[in-house]
């Protein structure tokens, strides 16, 4: 090691001390209340209502998860939930991806620019304010399921992620498009062999948001799916949210489930997630 | 619809067969799964919905073994929190509802989505003065379309040896309710404990504990309907006219408390009150369990909380926590109402009222064996008591802000002209 090589690193340090300092704040304002989960899901009924949060568990209790799992019936409403998910994720990617490429190529066309406002104009209107009439309109065509929640989930999209997509499009170069034209491409080719790829870092934000959003939802599921045993978690989890009483401990065992295919596929899939976060921030 | 945004698109024909042809899929798939539930043994299907938490494996039994004892019916038991409104919308309602009854509930029946069931013998055999609650909310023609299957009565919770201690007596009487916070509050005992972060405890005990002794709520609130859309601050009936003693008692009550009070939650409330750190707490038979999880040791009564200085005054706030009703628009009425029966019966329904500690709704019901409420029990039986004043307030009122406000400084008098200013709009737009 060098001599400047050691003063450079002195001098560095209380920046680095500081930024460290930061990030070990950040760290346990992401840990701390994954702790205190982990922690109340192993308690007793009666540590869970009269300790602290952070108390040691003692004795400990696993018969919490057991519980929780036959109380929410849990491999249904996980199903229940990947398959609304998973649907309206590809939904959201595929409809809104097309939409915005259609808008974005014709632009100079007034019904595509007119379209492309009728559909932002879709953001001014949040789900609940239209929710009866969904309610009653999915029942008569069929689709008060898990299906038309997909559906419904996607068409709701529409309008953020065209906002997206469209911005991101153009800044992609018709030249591309024309040099594919030339090699004899049709639109339908140019758009999957070309485009679609090329909106690989839109196309994992808005599959992001599409997941949180499917995922998370609460709302929409518990009023338009008519089938008690087709509920999505966060609705049969509603269950532990009692006026009355706490049982904090069986909640937080279901809640630490619910969280783990999400923890789980952000640690494999970490990489493209920050990456999609970021470039979604810069658009 | 689908036709003129497909157009926009112009998909190709065989685009359009695929998407049809994997709409057609999912519907198939769905009907399959459907119909395999629907045909579970070849009975007719009936959906029973029941979610209060607590009860669920109770009534989950009863389920199983009435569907082993007849061969007609199939019994589903629905537990799922989900909103009940869209169901009604849907047109798929509940085929039998065992529910909490409260001014939202009554709103099925205002608008007679709710079928008779005043012919069935069960109805006969209910307590007319329970009945007569189901009636205060809302009514419907002169149709009986809900059951009351189940009372809470709730008042207040005291520590016995806190009581023994210090050599007080159960007060019966305003002044010696209030001699007893002051005997507790000289011994350096906290008299009520109070959870004023959550706004709920603030209605459901002091607001509706006082002014249910302190006037006739019931009828009341039945006044100010009737008055209608004329109400305000300066109407004949109005908060302003005949809530003024008792928020003022409100108030006064309000000294005696925990002095966190303003930061406690209910459940801080039961964990305070199981540790003895205070002599009574202004909640219902709900909390019992809770407090007793904490601290099973505990010794535990409920008086009826007094108001005025004559203790015939002194009512119990009730509510009926289940309650039985079958939608006209249910799909299997003939199986909701066996089922219904089959609830009904009078062992049946004791045994689930000595599980929950509440009250059967029927005629020469049994008194309750619990000894922590059966201080109730003398007003159960002459009638004496109502349906709290916070409960027919709709949720357009945010009453329990107002509440918070009241008791954490405001004015008497600010608080009455609010309400009355709000009843006002909500008469004018409803009444």
């Amino acid at each position: 090691m060098t001599i400047t090589d050691r003063r450079a690193r002195e001098e560095d340090r209380p920046a680095s001390r500081l930024r460290t300092g930061l990030l070990a704040v950040g760290t346990l304002a992401v840990l701390v209340p994954l702790v205190f989960a982990v922690l109340m899901a192993l308690k007793t009924d009666r540590q869970a209502a009269s300790g602290s949060g952070f108390d040691l568990p003692s004795p400990l209790e696993l018969g919490n998860f057991r519980t929780a799992w036959e109380l929410t019936d849990f491999p249904r409403a996980f199903a229940v939930s990947l398959l609304i998910s998973v649907v309206a994720v590809a939904g959201q990617l595929i409809v809104s991806s097309l939409a915005a490429y259609a808008i974005a190529r014709n632009w100079d066309r007034r019904l595509f620019r007119w379209s492309y406002f009728y559909l932002l104009a879709a953001m001014f209107i949040p789900f609940p304010v239209v929710a009866l009439p969904q309610v009653k309109l999915t029942s008569m065509v069929g689709l008060d399921n898990p299906l038309g929640v997909a559906v419904l989930h996607i068409l709701f999209g529409i309008s953020f992620n065209i906002l997206l997509y469209t911005a991101f499009l153009r800044s992609i170069p018709y030249e591309l498009e024309e040099s594919a034209r030339i090699d004899g491409c049709s639109t339908w080719q140019t758009f999957w062999k070309l485009i679609f790829p090329l909106l690989a870092p839109m196309n994992a934000t808005v599959g992001i948001f599409a997941f949180l959003m499917s995922w998370n939802d609460f709302m929409m599921p518990s009023m338009i799916i008519g089938d008690p045993s087709m509920q999505t978690i966060p609705v049969v989890q509603k269950i532990f949210q009692l006026k009355f009483s706490s049982n904090y401990n069986v909640a937080f065992a279901s809640y630490l489930m619910a969280m783990a295919p999400t923890l789980l596929a952000y640690l494999f899939a970490q990489r493209w997630v920050m990456s999609g976060v970021t470039r979604g921030a810069i658009k | 619809m689908r036709s003129s945004t497909m157009s926009r698109h112009r998909p190709s024909r065989r685009t359009v067969l695929r998407i049809g042809g994997a709409l057609a899929g999912a519907a198939a798939g769905g009907a399959v799964l459907s119909g395999y539930v629907s045909s579970a043994e070849g009975r007719t299907r009936v959906r029973f919905l029941q979610n209060k938490p607590e009860a669920v494996p109770y009534f989950r039994r009863l389920v199983d073994r009435f569907n082993a004892a007849q061969s007609e019916f199939f019994v589903v038991h629905d537990s799922t929190p989900a909103p009940l409104v869209p169901q009604f919308v849907r047109g798929t309602p509940p085929d039998l509802g065992c529910y909490n009854y409260n001014l939202e509930t009554s709103n099925f029946l205002a608008r007679g989505a709710l079928s008779d069931l005043g012919k069935l013998p069960e109805a006969s055999r209910i307590d007319d003065r329970i009945q007569d609650l189901v009636g205060q909310y809302a009514r419907y023609g002169s149709e009986t379309s809900v059951l009351p299957y189940s009372a809470t009565a709730a008042g207040v919770i005291y520590n016995k040896a806190l009581f023994e201690q210090a050599d007080v007596a159960v007060p019966t009487t305003w002044s010696e309710l209030l001699r007893a916070c002051r005997t507790f509050r000289a011994r350096g005992i906290v008299p009520i404990v109070q959870t004023y972060k959550d706004t709920w405890t603030i209605s459901q005990g002091l607001f509706d504990y006082v002014t249910g002794s302190a006037l006739d709520v019931t009828g009341f609130f039945a006044r100010l309907k009737e008055q209608g859309a004329d109400a305000g601050p300066g109407a004949e009936v109005s908060f302003g006219a005949e809530f003024r003693d008792a928020a003022e008692k409100m108030v006064a009550l309000g000294k005696y408390t925990n002095r966190d009070a303003a930061s406690r939650s209910y459940y801080d409330g039961n964990v305070a009150f199981a540790r003895g750190q205070a002599a009574m707490y202004l909640q219902g038979p709900w909390a019992l369990g809770e407090v007793e999880k904490i601290n099973p040791e505990l010794r535990l009564g409920t008086f009826a909380m007094p108001a005025t200085e004559d203790p015939k005054d002194v009512k119990v706030r009730v509510n009926l926590d289940l309650a039985l009703w079958v939608p006209d628009a249910s799909r299997q009425p003939e199986g909701a109402r066996a089922f219904l029966r089959h609830l009904m019966r009078q062992h049946v329904m004791d045994a689930y009222n000595a599980e929950f500690v509440g009250w059967s709704t029927t005629k020469n019901a049994p008194p309750v064996a619990d000894e922590r409420v059966e201080g109730l029990q003398p007003y159960l039986d002459s009638g004496r008591f109502f349906q709290g004043a916070g409960t027919y307030l709709p949720g357009a009122i945010p009453h329990d802000n107002y509440l918070q406000k009241l008791v954490t400084g405001g004015s008497a008098e600010a608080f009455l002209n609010r309400l009355d200013e709000d009843w006002a709009r909500y008469a004018q737009r409803n009444l």
